[in-house]
């Protein structure tokens, strides 16, 4: 498991946004269902993502010891940064598009 | 809530208006209040526990303190304060203008703005050390032993580190850093740099640390193109900064410090992601930090391409 939040624990966190700050401000029957709704949803989520395996981190582990070791080949930078950039596309795409 | 605040303020300043508390502030709160004719602002320890290499609202009154009596700009320091509803406190002047970094960057920033950021900042350099016997002084190791804390593997985190660590400046003589000096930190107004708030990073430093911080890509709030804080370019200010304090820092220099500037905020949305996970202070803002660090890690590889080229 290498990157945190993990969408389980992203899912977690929303969730305890809504039932936690959210509904106790709401008034409105109709919006107070839909929440629970919407808390519910986030419940099939977080389940089915509790079925998949966790990420493999073992060749990101390895690669940050080796250049903690000092131990940096070229094209390492080239390597890091694609690694880096699969990650943004899923996190914050747009970051992408400035450079 | 707002009653019992309202009391206990009031046993140590007086008869006060009704407090606000107002927006963001994941460590603090922040409570704006009115005292004899007088706009105050109560900052107050939150729940969350505090991380490690922040100051105590004691120690970070005294800096303040200290930073006014160096007359630097800053909110006027009026009181600490032990127990406010049973967690420090303390209390000071309330400054007026917009600290907003999205806000800041899209106003018609006053031309003279980058000379006042750096005169306050030659201003800050110049306290004296003894002053803060407290304030610790930072290493390029802490920043590794934060990493490791946090615990999962970050290639390009620990690919900046390693440059950072071949390629050190020649050490310069450690002063009083403020240790988050940037957009976002400062309030504005159309007349430029109003104060400095947020002292909680304050330690002891190179003073180029604290230059380059401000140079920092998250801090530029999506004017990329403007190297400081999304205003300016650098030029006027690190020249201002050199003229003001005798030192002559260049390009070089300034890169280095640009580049561990990132790395300092790349693990800092890592340490922030863990007080969530770690449950001291749930909160979806803090928790998205953690992924948002990609940006910052993204921003490293960018300069460490530059750098080798």
């Amino acid at each position: 498991m290498s990157e945190r939040p993990t969408a389980q624990e992203l899912t977690e966190a929303i969730a305890e946004f809504l039932g936690g700050e959210i509904l106790p401000t709401l008034d409105d029957q109709r919006l107070r269902f839909r929440t629970l709704v919407a808390m519910n949803a986030l419940s099939i989520v977080y389940r089915e993502l509790d079925a998949l395996p966790p990420e493999d981190d073992s060749e990101r582990r390895e690669l940050a010891r080796r250049i903690r070791a000092g131990d940096v080949e070229p094209g390492t930078l080239a390597r890091v940064k694609a690694d880096v950039e699969a990650r943004l596309r899923v996190n914050s795409p747009r970051a992408l598009e400035r450079y | 809530m707002i009653a019992e605040m309202r009391e206990a303020l009031q046993a140590v300043l007086g008869d006060v208006s009704e407090p606000i508390l107002l927006a963001g502030g994941a460590s603090k709160e922040a409570w704006a209040v009115d005292a004899g004719g007088e706009r105050l602002l109560v900052r107050r320890a939150a729940g969350g526990v505090i991380h490690r290499h922040t100051l105590s609202l004691e120690h970070e009154f005294e800096v303040l303190k200290a930073a006014f009596e160096a007359g630097v700009k800053v909110p006027r320091p009026i009181l600490y304060i032990e127990s406010l509803e049973g967690r420090e406190a303390f209390v000071m002047e309330r400054l007026e203008g917009e600290t907003i970094g999205r806000r800041i960057v899209r106003m018609e920033a006053p031309t003279q703005l980058p000379l006042q950021l750096a005169e306050e900042l030659a201003k800050i350099h110049a306290i004296p050390r003894d002053r803060l016997p407290f304030l610790e002084e930072a290493q390029l190791e802490r920043m590794m032993d934060e990493l490791d804390d946090v615990g999962d593997p970050h290639p390009a985190i620990e690919l900046g580190l390693w440059w950072l660590r071949e390629n050190r400046p020649e050490r310069r003589e450690p002063v009083v850093n403020h240790g988050d000096y940037r957009i976002g930190n400062v309030v504005i107004d159309e007349n430029g740099l109003v104060g400095v708030l947020d002292w909680e990073f304050a330690h002891i430093d190179d003073p180029v640390r604290d230059l380059g911080f401000g140079l920092v890509r998250a801090w530029r709030f999506g004017v990329d193109d403007k190297r400081l804080g999304g205003i300016a370019d650098a030029d006027a200010y690190v020249d201002r900064y050199n003229e003001l304090t005798g030192l002559d820092v260049g390009p070089q220099e300034l890169d280095y410090w640009e580049l561990a500037g990132n790395v300092a905020w790349a693990i800092g949305c890592l340490t922030q992601a863990q007080r969530h996970l770690r449950g001291q202070d749930r909160s979806v803002e803090l928790a998205v930090l953690g992924r948002l660090g990609a940006e910052v890690e993204y921003e490293i590889c960018h300069l460490l391409e530059k750098l080798a080229t």
